[in-house]
């Protein structure tokens, strides 16, 4: 009988220190202070119309604090993208019915633009956490926390359906519980993929977190700087602080050299042991970090108290009875295929249901029509969503929005269907900053979607929009393609090198490249560059790498004697290429490709539009659309962007990268 | 006519532990169609018997084994331990898996408490009854080790640590050595016979599945065989020889040839029990999995050897170092083409089969080709439908799915694959693997 918590007699006898603990403990009781200090930065009271406009200060010196700041937001992050893995994911693959909602919902989810989910959320979460600081904390930590959950959901799901059937008949025999079961079988099958997916999610993270920490809020004229490096940045850029860019990188630099060594290196070492092979590898992952760790007597007894209390857990009593069977439905009741109809049915309304909602929510109640006509589009007039202006309009009576718009239809409400104008509102109807058509009755006269919904004709433009983007995709990733398959081939075939590039490429892809952007800003306005050529790579600045890194993984993982063989054959030039290398490399590099793709869409809505002080330079696209129309809230315009860009994106895998990864799967394993 | 066999001497047997009663397993296909893989079967497991469980592959002996267990519920009839119904695993129940299903991330150790853990056994008794099967089983010094450092063989004992650590009254086994080589599989063998023998394991019973009719004859008090499609148990021998056996005792050597003897039966044979109900003219008959080299190479063999065209199976199966199972496929695929005849544990050649052996490369593809179009309906067909198509050329995936009418997915391409190599061979049709795409020849064959 057990009476203690957890039982005593584990703790006294192994609490013994080594002197690696002068390094350990304190190292730990650093972590947990600093988790406490960003938590109170976070949960001060932040109140939308009193507590003043939040800033950040450029002086170096907060620097630390920002970028604990920015790390805390990123470990929560983490912590949700793990809770949401485990929860949803485990549904799906356990539950058949949840299975056919979830899995689509996922791969829709994952194709929409991640900063849009920023607009998205941030009124819902000022709502949550009324009067709190957390409320945009939160809005943030979304941003990343979509930045990084899908991929960690899919990995995991796709584990679990494809634990071997023998270890689950053993784990049945066994009769472990569902929750011990998931804990010993389940988890661990698939902590090896999960790990790589968080890390990689975690580099693709950091771009966001820099992308994620200026928050626009409706009912505010200025954006919200929450402490952060990203935060810092923005400013930088805004005040054309050079200084404080450097100060920014190196910052960021550091972090992420923190994070890879006391973090990624020792868990990903740690995993080792999870991976389901036969053999043993020829190279294990090695972690100075991990080796420190299992040495120092602190942190094994603290492990030995985390492994009492989960002893202690399993409450609930030992079942005498028998266990739960393993099958796959191979027979499926006449119950069940009732209920399947059921549920089939409710799925199909649901999303029929959905589609309207979302449809009236964009176009209005005549979905873009009138009396059979289609309706014109119904513009925002304050162009540049200036506050100043928007007060103008306001004080001749035009309805004014808190997010700055204001709709031509409100205009020509209030005159009268553009009659009765009067010379001070025609002057400012005139002024340039303005997008008030010249023939104001004209304009009015034709009749137009109601305020703030979008009309048919604007889809249209989003569609060309959505096409241009497309092509510089297409464009760069080709481009990059070309590039970085003959390095990344060269270095694979020199594996000294390798081993020392394959890190550093790594960390390039982590390094946020939104930090480089002002350096092309400089350079086109300074010697009047095409925009086209030089602002439109900025979006595979970052994702490139993830084409490096699998060129070289691929070229690195060529057997030997398939190299000597080809020798032997005398196959060299285009040969050697066409024969052996590309088909050899082609699955890693479709890998590659999927995630650099994703990523450049992703970083099209920051790329498209950059800025350095003063200087504003614009792309027309579809990320420089929905970026125009994150105002802080969710509108019909911003949902019209979001939901073209992930339709666009969605075909593109499918009808491109989903193939060439079929072609991958038959025709060129190494195996 | 199934009807129950009980063993001859009841004698030695006591009391039953593990019975199934009027068990029936359908699976269905993937379009659907049911598929019958356990027929009517009775079988019982008495205190201190091993049973061996013998059946063409595909026959349904994992199957069974796991009805009994309680991993899958059968579509009808009931399986009773002790009285008890089965409807999922149970404490008492123990199972050894070929592939030994260790949890790779779990140490030896770990992987042998695992099975005290649901059991309640607090953690000190634990620790030391894991410590004790370990050193019962021949793996102490290994306590610590994870399972990817260890030898197959040692593997396996783990497997065996898991499952005997819990002290199991049934221990049930699917091919537990056949992923090991031959010598550790004697090794290992020996030495759970002598803990049997010995009774230093506590366990009342053993069923195991076999494809190794010397292990069997080896290991067992009885043995079990089941048809193939459907399953039913159609032979229940009692093996009442002395041990330790020893494989050169005439004796061993008669019962052996009893077994094959058994297991020639075309019931036993892939053609399966209902072969007189199934329709021989349907795409539904499954097709041994043996290459074309094998057969032609096994069809020689007979035809130069000591009797002209006709050979012992057993004698057969140890001059060629094949496993009892693996030579059936192939004599199974030499029947099923009309080559050749097996039967008392015996083949015999077929005049045609003489003529095989006995032609040159051409020719012997022609009469392959010929053999195949008239016995081999999935051929005949595959060949129609290219022949119909302006093109000439159909995708894999079209037969595909009409063979899952009838079989399992997995079952199904090996089906199809079996037929495809056939007729590749006798070239009535070529095959694009890129493309999955049938075809038939340049010059129309
Ligand atoms: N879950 C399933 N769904 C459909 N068919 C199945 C399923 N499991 C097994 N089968 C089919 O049932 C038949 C018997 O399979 P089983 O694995 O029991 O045979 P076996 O005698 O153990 O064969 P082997 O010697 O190859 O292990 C096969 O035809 C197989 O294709
Ligand atoms: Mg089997």
């Amino acid at each position: 009988m057990r009476t203690t918590f957890p039982d005593a007699g584990v703790l006294r006898p192994r609490l013994k220190l080594t002197p690696w603990d002068a390094v350990v403990v304190p190292l730990i009781i650093v972590i947990i202070l600093l988790l406490t200090i960003a938590f109170q930065g976070a949960s001060q009271p932040f109140d939308v119309a009193t507590t003043p406009d939040l800033t950040v200060s450029l002086d170096p010196i907060n620097l630390p604090y920002y970028g604990l700041r920015t790390v805390f937001r990123m470990f929560l992050a983490v912590l949700l993208s793990l809770l949401f893995t485990f929860t949803v994911a485990t549904l799906a693959a356990k539950s058949r019915r949840a299975e056919m909602v979830i899995i689509p919902a996922l791969d829709f989810l994952q194709s929409l633009p991640i900063l849009g989910f920023l607009t998205v959320t941030t009124a819902i979460f000022l709502g949550v956490f009324r009067g709190s600081l957390l409320g945009l904390e939160a809005a943030s930590i979304f941003a990343i926390f979509t930045s990084q959950v899908w991929n960690m959901a899919f990995s995991f799901y796709h584990s679990l359906i494809t634990i071997p059937r023998e270890l689950r008949e053993a784990a049945a025999v066994l009769r472990l519980s569902p929750w011990k079961k998931f804990w010993k079988l389940e988890v661990p099958f698939a902590m090896p993929g999960l790990i790589w997916n968080t890390m990689m999610s975690v580099s693709g993270g950091w771009f966001f977190v820099v992308a994620s920490e200026v928050i626009a809020v409706v009912g505010r004229d200025n954006d919200q700087y929450l402490p952060g490096v990203g935060s810092y940045i923005a400013l930088a850029i805004e005040q054309a602080d050079i200084a404080a860019m450097v100060y920014a990188g190196l910052t960021l630099l550091i972090i992420i050299l923190i994070y890879d060594q006391l973090i990624f290196r020792p868990i990903v070492a740690w995993s080792e042991k999870f991976k389901f092979e036969q053999s043993e590898a020829q190279e294990v992952a090695q972690s100075w970090m991990l080796r420190l760790l299992q040495r120092s007597g602190f942190a094994s007894s603290l492990n030995a108290v985390g492994a009492a209390v989960r002893r202690s857990i399993p409450t609930l009593p030992v079942r005498e009875a028998s266990g739960s069977r393993v099958e796959a439905q191979s027979d499926p009741r006449p119950m069940d295929r009732a209920i399947d109809r059921v549920w089939y049915g409710m799925v199909i309304a649901v999303t029929l249901w959905a589609v309207w909602f979302l449809a009236t929510y964009m176009f209005g109640p005549g979905l873009g029509f009138e009396n059979g006509r289609v309706l014109a589009a119904n513009p925002n007039v304050n162009t540049d969503l200036d506050p100043e202006i928007a007060r103008q309009f306001a004080a001749f009576g035009v309805t004014a929005n808190p997010d700055q718009t204001v709709w031509l239809s409100d205009v020509c409400a209030a005159t009268a269907g553009g009659t009765q104008v009067s010379a001070e509102l025609a002057a400012l109807v005139r002024n340039e900053r303005v997008g008030a058509p010249d023939d104001l009755a004209a304009a009015c006269a034709v009749p137009m979607a109601p305020a703030g919904k979008v009309a048919w004709s604007e889809v249209l433009e989003c569609l060309w929009l959505g096409l241009l983007t497309t092509m510089r995709v297409v464009i760069w990733i080709g481009i990059s393609t070309l590039v970085w398959t003959p390095i990344g081939v060269w270095i694979g075939l020199r594996p000294r090198v390798a081993q020392f590039v394959q890190p550093l490429a790594q960390f390039a892809a982590a390094f946020p490249a939104n930090l480089l952007f002002p350096v092309a800003v400089v350079l086109i306005a300074t010697y009047a560059l095409p925009q086209n050529l030089f602002q439109a790579p900025l979006m595979i600045l970052g994702a490139q790498w993830y084409i490096l890194f699998n060129v070289i993984a691929g070229t690195v993982s060529i057997p030997n004697e398939l190299k000597e063989a080809a020798q032997v054959l005398g196959l060299r030039g285009w040969a050697w290429w066409r024969k052996l290398i590309i088909p050899a490399i082609f699955p890693a590099f479709v890998t590659g490709g999927i995630t650099a793709s994703g990523g450049s869409w992703n970083a099209s809505i920051v790329s498209e539009v950059v800025s350095w002080g003063a200087t504003t330079l614009t792309l027309s696209g579809l990320g420089a659309y929905i970026a125009y129309w994150s105002t802080g809230e969710f509108n019909p315009h911003v949902g019209l962007g979001m939901l073209v860009m992930g339709l666009l994106v969605l075909a593109f895998n499918r009808l491109f990268w989903r193939r060439l990864y079929m072609l991958a799967e038959t025709r060129f394993r190494l195996d | 006519m199934a009807t129950t066999l009980t063993p001859k001497t009841t004698a030695s047997v006591g009391k039953v532990i593990l019975s199934a009663r009027n068990l029936h397993k359908i699976f269905k296909t993937p379009e659907g169609n049911d598929l019958l893989v356990l027929d009517n079967i009775h079988l019982d497991l008495a205190e201190s018997e091993i049973v061996a469980l013998l059946g063409r592959s595909g026959s349904g002996k994992s199957t069974l084994l796991r009805c009994l267990i309680g991993l899958i519920s059968p579509s009808s009839g009931e399986v009773r331990y002790r009285n008890r119904p089965v409807t999922g695993p149970m404490p008492g129940m123990a199972m050894v898996f070929q592939s030994f299903a260790l949890f790779p991330w779990l140490t030896v150790l770990e992987n042998v408490e695992l099975g005290l853990e649901t059991q309640g056994v607090p953690e000190g008794e634990r620790r030391r009854r894991a410590l004790e099967a370990i050193d019962l089983i021949g793996l102490d010094g290994f306590e610590s080790a994870y399972p990817k450092e260890l030898s197959g063989g040692m593997r396996q004992r783990v497997g065996f640590a898991r499952a005997l650590v819990t002290n199991p009254d049934v221990l049930l086994m699917d091919e537990p050595f056949s992923a090991l080589d031959v010598l550790t599989a004697e090794n290992l063998r020996t030495e759970l016979l002598d803990l049997w023998e010995e009774r230093r394991i506590p366990t009342k019973a053993i069923l195991m599945v076999t494809h190794n009719i010397e292990e069997a004859v080896l290991m067992a008090d009885r043995v079990l065989i089941l048809s193939s499609n459907p399953g039913r148990i159609i032979s229940n021998q009692r093996i009442d020889l002395p041990r330790p056996r020893d494989r050169n005792d005439p004796a061993f050597i008669a019962v052996v040839e009893t077994i094959y003897r058994a297991m020639t039966t075309p019931e036993a044979a892939f053609v399966g029990a209902a072969a007189a109900e199934i329709d021989h003219t349907s795409l539904g008959m499954r097709l041994p999995e043996a290459e074309v080299a094998q057969i032609i190479g096994l069809i020689e063999r007979v035809e130069a050897g000591p009797d002209r065209g006709r050979d012992d199976l057993p004698a057969l199966a140890a001059e060629m170092q094949l496993d009892a199972d693996d030579l059936f496929v192939i004599t199974d695929a030499a029947e099923l083409l009309g080559f050749a005849q097996t039967c008392e544990g015996d083949i015999t050649l077929l005049p045609e089969g003489v003529k095989l052996a006995r032609s040159d490369i051409q020719e012997r593809k022609v009469l392959f080709a010929e053999h195949l179009m008239n016995r081999v309906p999935l051929a005949a067909h595959i060949r129609r439908v290219l022949a119909a198509r302006p093109d000439h050329r159909a995708p894999r995936e079209r037969f595909l799915t009409e063979l899952e009418d009838f079989m399992g997915a997995e079952e199904a391409a090996r089906t199809l694959d079996t037929a495809i190599d056939w007729g590749r061979y006798a070239e009535l049709f070529e095959y694009d693997a890129r493309e999955g795409r049938l075809r038939l020849p340049e010059n129309g064959g």
